[in-house]
């Protein structure tokens, strides 16, 4: 049996404890801001107007990419633009949004879901409508829910994810404290789905509330709640696995191949307000915490909403605060607070302004091996990312790297590593499309070449034979008018012969 | 000594007849130095090397009838990586086949467009798309961004659109992620 660990990560304190884990419903936003890209796949299209009036959960965005959901709208009102807006992303570049302004009455549009009688809903019907209503993975990384479920074939465990994704988030356990009926009910309702003999919801040891509240709430025998060790990294779908089951899943693949479904907590109890509730996603829990804070707080916030519109709910220690997306490892820091927070945003740190430090050289204390919770050997993917030599990283398994920063944290020497590696993720990225696009265009550059070259010698045949049978026809014209000159020849003298005669 | 002429002459016939069999077995078909200078050119089929596409050029390199350094499109990177292949000193970019451009695509505005199809005869890798006489237009992920369309147009109706990055697309900047 599973020893509930795995090699690497780190524990972590949650730098900013609280008493006790509060959950605060956000104001309504005057105006929200929901961008049309999703982390994989194609742009949404738009399917409303400007100065047209939307309700909450009104569809108003679609696709036809298999990873991507539709973009519902969070708050009732009028859409006010469709442009390119800030968008919480590391590259701070715009990003089409949709803009709806509120009319403060938050009247919401009828969905019909499958009820409570859920169970005589087909599987694949309600994979469908998870789609449909929206929902993307809660934990942090936003991959479609729908596509996970689909790719569970003869799934045996469910497991329900309720490890924070990183030290100083809280809205899982606040979520797990409050809606714990919803949690139960939402992993039911997937259990029917994936077809799953038995479900684990993984919690962290140091969540004892939620654990109680869980524990309290289940009556389900198939549901067991599993605690374990405190520590970073936990929350990666790969690593929690290992951890609970044991099972190890190999470099590329995913856990729907060994029969394992993860979901986060949230996920689950999104996936409960769709189907029972008939509520498509439309908002979520944010943490804001951080060292500028003065009381760290859950907030149920509708999506879109500005991180202005959340941080100024909260107590500041002073007035000059930096803002990161995420955690304080894998977070992103957001400069303009106009962002709007997204299905990704798990929380918003506010820190006070802090001396970065000086990057020095690396000195090979390989620490950085040691945490690495995948087994990478980040000291030598280093050297290979900073040269730009893909290759080679690629050998040293570069993308199995899941940029958990545990790295950058141990570093004596203070070196972004996880940030060379999303580099070189990205480098290889954009090597890979270079390379299609010009394989494309040399191909169609032959194509063309061989396609003028046929035509070439079609068009040369087609003259030949042209000319042949013309050539054939004036012969027979030749042949045909020696017979008629014959024939008028013969008429001729037959009429001289009996001209003679008469 | 008779002996011996006739082992070694049976050798050799034998030997002989393996390297023959080896050379017509395994014969490399066409040349594959010049598959090797292609797949480093950006196949953007331009002919600002003075060549009808990027294969043709890659043969004249092969030859040895062509220079190393006249693809603009390549860059100063492609002169260098084909200078690597061919352990030759590499030479500064030609400027007079043309300067480096950003990565572009081509779009025809298709208000102005009469249909004359002339760029579609231009468009070395077929991504035009129209007929006489109808409206034209660009199949975006197609274009290479040779600009062969551009100077044929009569009614000079087509512009160049640089690729901006998106948020799938953003690559980081290495010295901006150097330092922290």
């Amino acid at each position: 049996m599973a020893d509930f660990s795995y090699q690497g990560g780190i524990v972590i304190p949650n730098p900013y404890p609280v008493k006790k884990v509060g959950l605060v419903q956000a104001p309504l936003p005057d105006k929200v801001v929901l961008p049309l890209q999703q982390r994989i796949g194609e742009q949404a299209q738009p399917c409303v107007k400007v100065g047209e009036r939307v309700l909450t959960g009104q569809v108003i965005a679609v696709t036809d990419d298999a990873f991507c959901v539709p973009i519902h709208a969070s708050i009732s009102g009028t859409v006010v633009a469709i442009d390119q807006q800030k968008v919480p992303h590391k590259s701070g570049l715009k990003s089409s949004c949709i803009i709806i302004e509120s009319d403060g009455k938050d009247e919401w549009i009828e969905h019909q879901g499958c009820g409570v009688d859920f169970l005589n809903c087909k599987p694949s019907t309600m994979v469908d409508y998870i789609q449909q209503s929206g929902i993307v993975g809660l934990g942090g990384a936003g991959f479609p829910t729908h596509t996970k479920l689909r790719r569970a074939k003869e799934c045996h465990t469910l497991i329900v994810n309720g490890t924070e994704c990183e030290p100083g988030v809280m809205c899982d356990d606040a979520l797990m404290q409050n809606y714990p009926k919803q949690i139960i009910h939402g992993i039911e309702i997937l259990l029917h789905i994936c077809g799953a003999k038995r479900a684990i919801i993984a919690v962290e040891d140091d969540k004892k509330e939620a654990y109680k509240t869980l524990l309290e709430c289940n009556n389900n025998e198939k549901i067991s709640i599993q605690k374990i060790p405190y520590k970073y990294t936990s929350g990666a779908e790969k690593l929690l696995i290992k951890a609970l089951l044991g099972i190890e899943i190999p470099s590329g693949g995913y856990a729907p191949e060994v029969g394992v479904v993860c979901q986060n907590v949230a996920t689950v109890k999104a996936i409960f307000d769709a189907v029972i509730d008939n509520r498509p996603l439309v908002s979520r829990l944010v943490t804001v915490t951080g060292s500028a804070i003065k009381e760290p707080m859950n907030y149920e916030v509708r999506l879109g909403a500005s991180f202005e519109h959340i941080v100024s709910l909260s107590q500041y220690k002073q007035d000059t605060y930096t803002v990161r997306m995420g955690g304080m490892m894998m977070g992103i820091d957001v400069d303009d607070l106009s962002a709007p927070i997204c299905k990704i945003t798990n929380a918003i740190f506010v820190n006070q302004p802090d001396k970065q430090p000086v990057v020095k050289e690396c000195i090979r204390c390989s620490n950085c091996n040691t945490v690495c919770p995948v087994g990478l050997l980040p000291q030598q993917l280093y050297w290979f990312a900073k040269s730009e030599n893909i290759k080679k990283a690629e050998q040293y398994h570069l993308s199995d790297c899941i940029e958990c920063a545990c790295c950058n944290y141990v570093c004596p020497s203070h070196i972004p590593l996880a940030d060379y590696f999303a580099f070189a993720k990205a480098l290889k990225r954009q090597q890979n499309t270079d390379e299609f696009k010009t394989n494309r265009a040399r191909d169609r550059f032959e194509y063309r070449e061989y396609r003028l070259e046929r035509n070439k010698k079609e068009r040369a045949e087609m003259m030949a034979e042209k000319k042949r049978a013309l050539k054939e026809k004036m012969a027979k014209d030749k042949a045909q008018k020696a017979k008629i000159d014959a024939a008028i020849k013969r008429v001729g003298q037959a009429k001289k012969d009996k001209s003679d005669a008469g | 000594m008779l002996d011996s002429v006739v082992i070694f002459s049976f050798l050799a016939l034998a030997l002989g007849l393996i390297l023959g069999y080896a050379a017509i077995r395994f014969k490399v078909k066409g040349d594959p130095l010049i598959d090797q200078i292609d797949a480093i050119l950006p196949q953007t089929q331009c002919g600002q090397c003075n060549y009808a596409g990027c294969r043709p050029y890659a043969t004249a390199i092969a030859k040895g009838e062509a220079q190393i350094n006249q693809c603009p499109p390549g860059g100063q990177d492609g002169v260098d990586a084909l200078a690597e292949l061919l352990d030759v000193e590499t030479l500064p970019l030609n400027e007079e086949h043309g300067e480096t451009k950003e990565d572009h695509v081509v779009y025809i505005d298709e208000k102005l467009c009469i249909g004359c199809t002339l760029c579609i005869q231009a468009c070395p890798v077929d991504a035009i798309l129209g007929a006489s006489k109808v409206m034209t237009t660009v199949i975006a992920e197609e274009c290479t961004g040779c600009d062969l369309c551009i100077p044929v147009c009569p009614v000079d109706c087509i512009y160049v659109k640089n690729i901006e990055p998106t948020l799938n697309t953003y690559v980081p900047n290495l010295a901006e992620v150097a330092h922290g």
